[in-house]
Order: structure tokens, then C-alpha cells, then sequence
């Protein structure tokens, strides 16, 4: 929890100037009534300490040593008062020596580790202080608990600071991310592309050994712009665009379809749907026979997902595919189906001879848990 | 002869257009190299059909679109585009244009393209399919409005056949019904959608002129 500093520094910035604060007013109490105390020139040299550490914090590492050190010191501090004090004075439930500078140690605590942290120091000061009053006083308890509610609530709070910092900066640089790869497709799309496109079209035109670099300049374009228009994963709410992770598929033979509008699904979701769609795609090119096209249409019903992935291949004849099926055969029954009723979801064939095979891929919206 | 405009901000890509449609004996009247210059030379030249590129300086292909459909209801646009700008595609479709090409295409393909589109066919390609059938299920999920167009099953059906990369003849066998009955449906789903965007732009006005009362 240390790492982050520079999201903490100013919660350890409120902490120091508590401290500062707080020996100002232990000091000013001492020197109105030193003469009070049994031995005033240890409650002074304890202040100094005191002081000597309170400047000192500004300066030490937050490590893990150095807080255990500081609870130690605001309770050998509370316990001095057993000393520095008349027994008198500390039965009828006087001030402690350091008075309220030792909740900085609490307060520490609780930035460090959160509640858990702010209730273990207050406990622990708690428990030393009542032992060097003897017995609890009720001015005493009184003063514990309010340190203690003092540590919960603000290492809950730091916590919550913690936590929604880091979701400010994530989704900043999300929005970072975006800005800068719109600007990326705005400027590829003015030139590489269309260079690309160009060359693909030209090199078609020509024929031969141009029409295969045509081809490769298409691919090409085709990578490159799926790479500069698909959008990271929701930093808010962790779902993504199933359209731009089909994207990856399209190519020459294969055309990608689908709405304007991004479909969204939980990210688990959509990768095994992906996963699902990159079998399909698969098994049309091992099985739908040389030169076949395939087409992936995405739609979104609003409760469900649906991908139809369709190829214009050799198709098979009725009962080929429940034979094929049974025989454990097709890439289709298994990779596809499986991952599809895991989901949730199901999976429709049709095919005939000479048609192409179309595969239906229906997968229900879950509510992201 | 059919005559048409080229609107495209790169000189490469315009001449490459121009030339294939001359090759093939269609009359190229004018070209632009940017949209505000493209609606004006419409306006003055009065194509049968505006080729159109859609990310261009100063005016971009969906603003020209509109505003040459508005100016000559006669003159219609097809859209060339680089793949993967859907929504802008989507934005000229609903904005009047009747056709939409990738850019790769060969140039037979486009010299198809332009003979359809004068003759007011739509140019479906799969992906423009797949868009309008998108905008649709987005309408009728969207609640809140109640003018919202729908699709009959028999639109919804054709539109998922052309998204699967069916041609209007295999579609027309498969559903035994004829090729022009296809065309229709095709045409049928465009009509609405464009009629619904004048009608979103019109509500759009008024509300704005009544607050502006």
C-alpha cells in the first residue's frame, strides 16, 4: 500500500501538519503548569523528543519500520506521564503529558493500512494509556474511544480516497488512450491507408504477381485499422465491444458485419465468444473447400448476442453433420458448441450441398457480476 | 449517359475513380476536392449521381450528402468509403445516400455501383446490412421514442440474408419470391430510415424554435 506515494502524500501531508498542531498545544499546556508536575525537566526533555520527531517526520521514509517506531513513541510519550506526573494528579484524570500528539501515530496508521491500521494503533495506545493511568479514568476511555473512532473513520476514508483515486487515473488515461488513437486513425486513414487500399485496388486491376501484393497491402490495411479503432476494455465498467474484437477476423475472405454502435459484453463473455467465432472461422477454412468466402454478421437483440457466421463453401448434405458429429469429427461440435452453452448460449447448423454451411451463435447477456 | 460528380480530398484516389468510370463510358461532369466545393458544383452541374468520399476538409461526406439531397431530390449519392468508418456510413445513409462502397472494390464493381444508384437502386454491400439492421434493433430498443421505424420480419429476414453475403438472386430463390421483390424490401428498409431521420430533424427544429421563443 506504500507504493502509490503520490497518491498518498497528501493524506501524509495532513498527518505531519496534525502532528505539528498537537505538539503546539502539549507544549503550550506544559508551560502554563509545569509547576504542577513532580519532575518538569523530564515532561521538557520528553517534549523535545517530541518536537526532535515531529520535525524529523517530515524528512523519514514511509516505511514500515519507521510507523512501528512512531506508535512506539506516542506511547512511550502517554506512559511518561506516570512519571513526569504526580500519581495525584493522573487519579483524579488529569491531561496525559503529550495530550492528543500521539492519534498522529494513529492517524498514520490508518493512512498506511487503511481502517484495520487505524484500529489496531488506537487499540494499542489505548491499552497504554490505561495502563499508565492505572485504572481507566472516565476521562481517559472517553478520550480512547474517541481515538479510536478517530483511526476507523479516517483509515476508512483514506481507503476510499485510495481507491477512487486510482479509478480517477485509470479512467484518465483510458480517455488518454482514446484521444490519442482517434488522432492516430485520423492520421493513418489520410495516408496509409489509403495508400494501402489503393495498391490492393491497383494490384487487383493488374493481375498476377501485383494482384498477390495487392492482397498483402489489403491485409495490411486491414490490420492496421482494426489495431487503430479498437477500443481498450472499460476501465468503469469492464465491458467490451464484441464488433472490434471481430474486426481481428476480417480479410479477403472473410467480411466482418456488424451495427454502428459498439455491442457490448462482460470481458470474460465476449473473449470466449471470440474464442467460439475463431473455431467457426477455422473450420471454414479447413473444411468449406478452396476459395470459399465466409461472412460474420453480428447483431445485438438487446437480451441476447447473436453471430452468424455463414460460408459459401461446399456444404454438406442432410445427416452429414449429425454423422460428422458423432464421430467427433468437427471442429464445430466441440470448440464452437462448448464454449457457447458455456455461456449460456446455443448453437444452430444448416447446410446443404453446394449452399455453404451457416452457423448460428446465440449468447445470452449476463449481468456482469 | 449517366453523369456524375467525384467528390475525394486525394487527388490519387479521384483520378483512379474518374478514369475507371470514363474507361467505362460514364460521363464524370465535375470533381471536388473538398465537400464545400462538391455541393457547390452540384448545385451548378446537377449530376445524376455524387460520388462521395467521407472524411473530407471543411464539409465531410454525410454533411455534403444531406445537403445535396435537400438542394436536387433527383441527384442521388453513393458513398465510397475506406472500410470501417460504420458510423459514419450510417450517418450519410440516413442522411439520403442510397449506396455505400468500399474503397477496395474493383473498378467493375464500382461502375455497377454508379449504373444502380442513377437508376435508384440501392447499393447494399453486406456491411451496409448489417448497419441498417443495427440502427433498427437500436430504435426499437431505445424507449423513448415512440416514432421509432420497424422492420417487418420479411425486411428483417432479407436484410440478415444480404448481411450474410447472399446476392438478391440467391435470396430471391431461397425465399421464392422475385428479384424485384428483393429490391423493394432492400429499398423499403432505406425509405424508412431516412424518413425517420427528416422526421428527428424536423421534431429537432421545433423543439429548439420553441425554446428559443
Amino acid at each position: 500500500m506504500l507504493s502509490d506515494s503520490s497518491v498518498e502524500a497528501p493524506l501524509w501531508r495532513g498527518v505531519a501538519a496534525f502532528r505539528a498542531l498537537t505538539l503546539g498545544y502539549a507544549v503550550v499546556l506544559f508551560a502554563t503548569r509545569s509547576d504542577l508536575y513532580a519532575r518538569p525537566g523530564l515532561g521538557w526533555v520528553t517534549l523535545a523528543v517530541m518536537a526532535a520527531w515531529t520535525a524529523g517526520w517530515w524528512l523519514l521514509p514511509r516505511r514500515p519500520g519507521v510507523l512501528v517506531v512512531d506508535l512506539a513513541l506516542a506511547c512511550a510519550a502517554a506512559a511518561m506521564t506516570v512519571v513526569v506526573d504526580t500519581p495525584e494528579r493522573i487519579a483524579a484524570g488529569a491531561q496525559t503529558l503529550p495530550v492528543i500528539w500521539p492519534a498522529g501515530a494513529v492517524l498514520a496508521w490508518a493512512v498506511w493500512r487503511g481502517w484495520r491500521g487505524g484500529l489496531a494503533a488506537a487499540l494499542v495506545l489505548g491499552t497504554v494509556d490505561a495502563l499508565a493511568a492505572d485504572r481507566l479514568s472516565g476521562n481517559t476511555l472517553h478520550n480512547n474511544v474517541l481515538v479510536l473512532l478517530l483511526g476507523t473513520i479516517v483509515g476508512y476514508s483514506a481507503d476510499l480516497f485510495r481507491t477512487s483515486h486510482l479509478a480517477l487515473r485509470a479512467a484518465l488515461a483510458a480517455e488518454a488512450a482514446t484521444a490519442e488513437r482517434e488522432r492516430l486513425a485520423r492520421d493513418i486513414h489520410d495516408s496509409v491507408l489509403q495508400v494501402l487500399a489503393y495498391v490492393q485496388r491497383r494490384g487487383r486491376e493488374l493481375g498476377g504477381e501485383s494482384a498477390e501484393l495487392g492482397a498483402l497491402a489489403g491485409e495490411q490495411e486491414h490490420r492496421l485499422r482494426t489495431l487503430v479503432t479498437s477500443a481498450p476494455a472499460s476501465a468503469t465498467t469492464g465491458q467490451v465491444d464484441v464488433g472490434s474484437l471481430l474486426m481481428g477476423f476480417g480479410g479477403d475472405r472473410v467480411v466482418v458485419v456488424a451495427p454502428a454502435t459498439p455491442v457490448l459484453l462482460p470481458r470474460g463473455d465476449a473473449d470466449e465468444l471470440t474464442a467460439a467465432v475463431a473455431a467457426a472461422v477455422d473450420n471454414v477454412s479447413r473444411h468449406a473447400g478452396d476459395g470459399a468466402r465466409a461472412w460474420l454478421l453480428l447483431e445485438d437483440e438487446g437480451a441476447d448476442v447473436t453471430v452468424t457466421i455463414r460460408d459459401d463453401g461446399v456444404g454438406m448434405p442432410d445427416g452429414r453433420l449429425a454423422e460428422a458429429e458423432r464421430d467427433g469429427r468437427l471442429g464445430v461440435a466441440q470448440s464452437v458448441r462448448g464454449r457457447v452453452q458455456a455461456l449460456g448460449g446455443r448453437v444452430t447448423v444448416a447446410s446443404a450441398p453446394g449452399e455453404g454451411t451457416e452457423l448460428g451463435l446465440r449468447v445470452p447477456r449476463r449481468v456482469p457480476t | 449517359m449517366i453523369r456524375v460528380l467525384v467528390a475525394d480530398d486525394h487527388p490519387m484516389w479521384r483520378d483512379a475513380v474518374v478514369r475507371d468510370l470514363e474507361a467505362a463510358g460514364i460521363e464524370v461532369v465535375a470533381t471536388a476536392a473538398d465537400g464545400g466545393e462538391a455541393v457547390r458544383r452540384a448545385a451548378a452541374v446537377r449530376p445524376d449521381v455524387v460520388v462521395t468520399d467521407l472524411q473530407m476538409p471543411r464539409l465531410d461526406g454525410v454533411e455534403v450528402t444531406r445537403q445535396v439531397v435537400a438542394a436536387q431530390p433527383t441527384t442521388r449519392v453513393l458513398v465510397l468509403s475506406a472500410s470501417g468508418e460504420q458510423a459514419d456510413v450510417l450517418e450519410a445513409v440516413k442522411a439520403g445516400a442510397t449506396g455505400y462502397l468500399v474503397k477496395s472494390a474493383s473498378a467493375a464493381e464500382l461502375v455497377d455501383a454508379v449504373r444502380r444508384t442513377a437508376e435508384g437502386d440501392p447499393v447494399f454491400t453486406p456491411g451496409l446490412a448489417g448497419l441498417v439492421l443495427g440502427e433498427f434493433r437500436r430504435l426499437a430498443i431505445a424507449p423513448s421514442d415512440p416514432l421509432a421505424p420497424e422492420l417487418t420480419d420479411r425486411e428483417t429476414e432479407v436484410l440478415r440474408l444480404v448481411a450474410t453475403g447472399l446476392s438478391y438472386k440467391q435470396i430471391a430463390t431461397r425465399l421464392g419470391i422475385s428479384h424485384r421483390t428483393v429490391q423493394n424490401h432492400v429499398q423499403n428498409t432505406l425509405g424508412k430510415l431516412q424518413l425517420h431521420n427528416r422526421v428527428q430533424l424536423v421534431r429537432y427544429a421545433i423543439e429548439r424554435g420553441l425554446d428559443h421563443e
